[in-house]
């Protein structure tokens, strides 16, 4: 006997939703197994978390708030790397990326914070975001246009010459270092919440923070650019392959260039969000959200509209398993933590099982073979 | 097709939202009238809530004590957010967390915390916020606690001075996280500098500064230099682990512990630890918040926006002396307290102590007035002077006592 894995041709939907179904549903089961073994009542306990601890929570509308507080940097940055990751451009750097808006944008509140009004000071936090995490990811795009050099690793090791940069700019006290705190004796971020922050709407006692807004017409944005403009088809050949694009006369090193630095320049803009919401840098202020946003965008199989569901999901485990382990006296994070590894885990096993089959080859088929 | 079911999906969040807030446009006041069994007590951990030693399990042990005296039952009546950074942000969604659950009390242990519960107390004025390590207060419902620990320290300091003149050993060990840029570690070396030396005027400490309040490898890689390098033969620590405690076990010298009785960790080396009882202070807090009728009176009830007590108390203290003590130890250390809950003398005065062996057992305590002074020669207190505070609150105390050394 003989087992083989067979491509399959397509996969109906049905069976696509049963199986990611399936894989979330054994997931829950075998973190209910470990919640009864620690003596937690795991329904009362996913209750918790799919609803986020919303229900019977008197200021629930905060948790919405600090939910989509997640989420926006999240679903930025995933349909950033969406549009490189289409051209198969592999951008590991999204955390990198996001670290160097992130300073930019914070440069740009403290310098410009106390002089110029609020609308411009947000642009402007925006567009120097955009263009340093762009120039980041310019730079490695150029180097494997010129050289050929693996974008994989190049980007790979960038993240961390960005965090260590940004750990230094937060340990280094200095007359330069505007970004620390000038009161504490410690080395600390400073804030400036008080001097610019993203405006919010507010429908009843929950505040709609316009970058909610902006993200989902810039999602507008990237499905028109993917689906319907010239530039999104040439993504979509120089992706499939380059030689039928050089072929096609198209100029893929320019191609290549455009789109990763379009790419990093959203993971740029989630970055000045991120900073322009919390009005503060910090050592982790990513939230990892450069290594989720490949799992992201990989479960979305780089659909537009498939990011946003993954992530507001995600965002929901995120979120949620906080919030439940909170109320369980037994459950720390590091249980939420193992949750969802094992769902995303499983997920991604399943989503393996949509694109192949195992097929048991028996032994005549294999004789005659 | 795809288009309706994000349609759909935001619609459901907007439908969330509304009717999160519609939820919300009659909030129950939890203050009137609180019941025992309704209240809540809130806690931001740095570490895991299962932790079973170390910084954040002191807290948790210290909490749920507190809550089981009080008849409250921490299973359900004790919420945490645990391994929250020091970052403003994940600390304000803790909070929001906390609040969502209906906490009366809040309590964050870890210094950064400050600016983010700083603001969140004016946000919420009906909760109790309550911040250990940390300067920042208001005169309603916002307090910082912290406990004099370096009469602590001097205790284990002069355990260990007693240890040295058995061994004849001069050179003392400590292993401190950070050093001078910390109030809270400079006073711990300060304070058990100056107990060591109570006893043994020739000894002198020398310290290495680890950079991080945890960092298992260096904690021991440290203490070993300090064993082999300065030849030291006693081994004090400020950071999370007992690894320069079992440094020493296997170095075949003795130590000083912190945080938790290090006897089990070094069984052959431990004298004794210099050890919070939280537990003393969340009574009080969680006592207060019960009965003083509303938020707003808490930090009057408490009688200030500072908790900072010592020994006197018993919100610090020293872990039961092991065998490997000098003997005579645990009376030299009985007469300090005795002197201490006087309320007539201070480590950080311009008076010492030393000490006479009395015939039944007992020690008999001599002050003499002489300056505080640092280790380049500055003078701190006058000969005779008053305590000066650790200054831990505010964080000022940034120099060294005669005797000590950095290693």
């Amino acid at each position: 006997m003989r087992v083989h894995i067979v491509k399959r041709e397509d996969c109906p939907l049905l069976k696509k939703i049963l199986l990611i179904v399936g894989a979330v549903a054994l997931a829950l089961v075998l973190g209910g197994l470990v919640l009864l073994a620690m003596g937690v009542n795991p329904l009362e306990y996913y209750f918790k978390m799919f609803t986020m601890g919303m229900v019977g929570n008197k200021i629930a509308y905060k948790a919405a708030e600090n939910y989509l507080k997640i989420l926006v940097p999240l679903i930025l940055t995933a349909l950033g790397l969406s549009l490189a990751f289409k051209m198969r451009f592999w951008n590991i750097g999204g955390e990198g990326q996001f670290i160097v808006g992130a300073i930019a944008a914070a440069a740009v509140a403290f310098q410009a914070g106390p002089v110029l009004p609020t609308p411009v000071v947000l642009l402007l936090m925006c567009l120097a975001a955009m263009v340093a995490a762009g120039l980041l990811g310019l730079f490695v795009a150029a180097l494997k246009v010129k050289f050929g050099t693996n974008e994989t690793l190049l980007t790979l090791m960038l993240n961390y010459i960005a965090l260590y940069f940004l750990t230094f700019l937060g340990e280094t006290k200095a007359d330069w270092n505007f970004f620390l705190s000038a009161e504490s004796a410690r080395p600390t971020f400073a804030s400036f919440t008080s001097m610019v922050s993203f405006p919010r709407i507010l429908l009843g006692k929950f505040g709609l923070n316009i970058c909610v807004i902006i993200t989902v017409l810039i999602g507008v944005l990237v499905y028109v650019y993917l689906k319907r403009t010239k530039q999104g088809y040439e993504i979509a050949v120089v992706g499939d392959s380059m030689g039928t694009a050089r072929y096609a006369g198209m100029k893929v090193s320019a191609i290549v260039l455009r789109t990763v630095f379009l790419s990093a320049c959203l993971i740029g803009l989630a970055a000045a969000f991120k900073v322009g919401t919390a009005g503060i840098l910090s050592a982790s202020i990513t939230d990892d959200v450069g290594w989720t946003g490949i799992i992201v965008a990989w479960l979305a199989k780089l659909s537009t509209v498939g990011i946003f569901l993954v992530s507001a999901l995600i965002g929901v485990l995120q979120y949620g398993s906080t919030a439940a382990a909170a109320t369980f006296a037994s459950v720390d994070s590091s249980f939420a933590d193992m949750l969802q590894g094992v769902i995303l885990f499983l997920v991604l096993a399943a989503d393996f099982f949509t694109r192949f089959r195992v097929v048991i080859a028996k032994k005549e088929v294999e004789r005659h073979g | 097709m795809k288009k309706r079911i994000l349609a759909l999906v935001m619609a459901g969040v907007m439908a969330l939202s509304l009717a999160a807030c519609g939820g919300n446009s009659d909030p129950k006041s939890s203050n009137s009238g609180t019941a025992d069994s309704d209240f809540k007590v809130g806690a931001i951990y740095i570490n895991k809530k299962t932790d079973t030693a170390g910084y954040t399990y002191a807290h948790h042990k210290g909490i749920t004590t507190a809550m089981d005296e009080l008849g409250l039952d921490p299973d359900s009546q004790l919420v945490i957010v645990d391994e929250v950074p020091e970052e403003d942000d994940k600390v304000a969604a803790a909070v929001d967390t906390l609040v969502g659950e209906g906490c009366d009390i809040i309590f964050g242990i870890s210094f950064n915390y400050l600016n983010a519960m700083n603001a969140k107390a004016e946000e919420y004025p009906e909760v109790i916020f309550s911040h250990a390590t940390g300067y920042l207060s208001n005169e309603t419902n916002f307090n910082n606690y912290f406990g004099r620990i370096y009469q602590a320290r001097y205790l284990t300091g002069v355990a260990a001075g007693l240890k040295s003149l058995e061994t004849g050993n001069n050179n003392v060990g400590y292993v401190s996280a950070f050093d001078t840029e910390y109030a809270e570690t400079c006073s711990g070396i300060n304070g058990f500098a100056l107990g060591v030396q109570s006893v043994n005027p020739d000894a002198t400490v020398y310290v290495k500064e680890l950079g991080a309040w945890s960092d298992e490898q260096n904690e021991y890689a440290f203490a070993e230099e300090l064993i082999n390098s300065y030849d030291c033969g006693i081994i004090a620590q400020h950071c999370d682990s007992a690894q320069p405690q079992i440094a020493a076990e296997k170095a075949g010298v003795f130590g000083c512990g912190y945080n938790s009785d290090m006897t089990v960790d070094a069984p052959k080396a431990h004298l004794t630890a210099a050890v919070w009882n939280w537990d003393v202070y969340y009574k009080t807090a969680i006592e207060t918040a019960m009965t003083c009728g509303g938020a707003e009176n808490f930090v009057t009830a408490m009688g200030g926006p500072a908790y900072y007590e010592g020994l006197v108390k018993g919100l610090v203290g020293v872990s039961e002396l092991s065998d490997n003590c000098a003997p005579d130890t645990q009376a030299y250390l009985d007469a300090i307290v005795d002197l201490l809950a006087t309320g007539e003398w201070d480590v950080f005065s311009g008076v010492k102590l030393s000490y006479t062996k009395n015939e039944d057992g007992t020690v008999t305590i001599t002050q003499t007035d002489s300056a505080l002074k640092t280790n380049d020669g500055k003078e701190i207190v006058p000969a005779g002077g008053k305590s000066v505070e650790d200054s831990v609150i505010t964080g000022t105390m940034n120099y060294f006592v005669e005797g000590v050394k950095v290693g």
